[in-house]
């Protein structure tokens, strides 16, 4: 309902001519645009191949997020040397590795996946390290009393004790990804949604601009629905209400 | 037969700085299939010698020798009854009450027949598949019983388990638990600063002294099974055990706790 209503305002104001279509795009060439990008491909290859790249960065990010994060709750030395690094590394914004990943990898998926994930596996390590620091302690007694130890303690007791905690951090890893997908498509313009937000920029197409920042908007919509959600409602169906 | 033996067990704390002797030479033998309670004032330091048996503790001095052998690491063969339970919130209860012997390598199969008898003997079976925050106080204790005799260990430790319920739930517990330890014929070690609690329970009753803890007294508590809370006969042994330790309570008012 809220859409709609939204998209009434703008069909309003961009039909009040008080702005020019060259500012505001009526809602009717931005569907244009949309259509027109599904109909030659572009769009949905342009999407398949964002999405690629998040899930390949995105799953480096949590697995190498969630060992760096272990090891830094786990050793008091890593937590002294990685651990302050971390919380630096953290405030660097995706976008500032570009030139770094242009160096090292070229304009490569291999570069935009290395955007994309280094941005989220800092927040991943450092949400990680602070949900391990939360699990009740009884519960690593109980679980060593039960004859858990090592890797076994680690994986039956303290990530299953700290999950609510990683999902939050994956929650935020992914909002890093996607930005990082995102801002190294634009600069690197190697296919994808990026891409697509550049070369709308090169044929001053601002209805292929503000279509593409919708699709990018609404992917955002449906991964959190779909995704983080699901996970959240099977993690409240467990724990129960907090 | 001996089956745990503490030697001369002995605990600093760190309290503020300074080391404080929380345990002043232990020594404690329990004997297999025996039922023992150790009672004391809150602070005594007998939580902490129950760590110390489960090897969740290091000792700063003693041993600890089960079936004779010594043991520093926790483990599956002293399996511990926690104050809350420590149940997993992550695991539904036949889950939690199969984690031990899924930790232990045991296939599924077999898992699910050990932990459907303890379900049973619990009286669980209707919650199986229920999570740890649908349940009562007192059928987490029940969860956390199960959980921890489904292992079969050689000795069952028991940290104040029954001391956040109400005193019905309590009473049936005290009972039930007498019933399971003459059906699985347990060794058990029972901790809790409940009077009446240790004397319905135990075979035997150490009386801990205030810190620096040391076992004062030993009461033989030699009476038919089940006992029952509000039996007028073991009203003898409770006021024994108040004797004893009103002196500590003094001790422990002088000392400012």
């Amino acid at each position: 309902m809220f859409y709609v209503g939204l998209v009434i305002v703008w069909q309003l104001v961009s039909s009040s001519h008080f702005l020019s279509e060259q500012v505001i795009p009526s809602p009717f060439e931005v569907g244009k645009a949309l259509i027109m990008g599904v109909k030659d491909g572009s769009l949905v290859y342009g999407i398949a191949t964002s999405m690629w790249r998040l899930i390949v960065g995105l799953a480096i990010a949590i697995a190498g997020g969630t060992v760096l994060g272990i090891f830094i709750a786990r050793y008091e030395t890593v937590n002294q040397t990685i651990g302050s690094l971390l919380l630096g590394l953290q405030s660097i914004p995706s976008v500032a590795w570009v030139p770094l990943a242009f160096l090292w990898f070229g304009k490569t998926d291999g570069g935009v996946i290395f955007v994309t994930s280094i941005g989220a596996l800092f927040a991943v390590a450092i949400t990680t390290h602070s949900g391990i620091k939360s699990v009740p302690l009884e519960f690593i007694a109980a679980g060593k009393n039960m004859g858990a130890s090592g890797l076994q303690l680690i994986t039956s007791v303290i990530l299953p004790a700290s999950f609510p905690h990683l999902i939050s951090g994956f929650k935020q890893g992914w909002s890093y990804a996607w930005r990082g997908v995102i801002s190294a498509e634009v600069i690197f313009s190697v296919l994808g949604l990026g891409s697509l937000l550049n070369l709308g920029t090169k044929e001053n197409n601002i209805s292929q601009v503000i279509a593409i920042l919708i699709v990018i908007m609404f992917i955002g919509i449906l991964v959190d629905a779909f995704v983080f959600k699901r996970l959240e409602r099977s993690i409240m169906s467990k724990w129960g209400p907090r | 037969m001996t089956k745990l033996q503490a030697k001369n067990i002995v605990k600093h704390f760190d309290h503020n700085g300074t080391s404080v002797l929380a345990l002043d030479g232990i020594n404690l033998d329990v004997q297999e299939g025996d039922f023992v309670c150790i009672v004391g004032p809150s602070g005594c330091g007998k939580s902490t010698f129950l760590n110390i048996l489960a090897g969740l503790e290091k000792p700063d001095d003693g041993e600890i020798l089960l079936n004779g052998k010594p043991i520093s690491m926790p483990g599956p063969d002293r399996t511990m009854v926690f104050q809350e339970g420590a149940l997993f919130p992550w695991l539904n209860v036949i889950d939690n009450v199969e984690f031990g012997l899924k930790i232990a390598g045991i296939p599924k199969d077999e898992r699910r027949q050990i932990s459907q008898r303890y379900l049973d003997m619990m009286q669980l079976t209707k919650f199986a598949d229920s999570y740890i925050y649908q349940l009562s106080t007192g059928m987490k204790q029940r969860v956390a019983i199960a959980r921890a005799i489904a292992l079969d260990p050689e000795i069952l430790l028991m940290d104040e388990p029954f001391a956040a319920l109400d005193s019905q739930t309590r009473d049936l517990l005290l009972v039930e638990l007498q019933l399971i330890w003459e059906r699985t014929k347990k060794t058990i070690l029972f901790v809790t600063h409940n009077i009446a609690e240790s004397v319905v329970l135990g075979n035997r009753v150490e009386i801990f002294k205030h810190r620096p803890s040391k076992i004062k007294k030993e009461i033989i508590i030699d009476y038919r099974r089940p006992r029952l809370a509000e039996d007028e006969n073991l009203r003898k042994y409770q006021h024994e055990i108040i004797q004893e330790l009103k002196s500590e309570i003094i001790e422990q008012k002088k000392a400012g706790d």
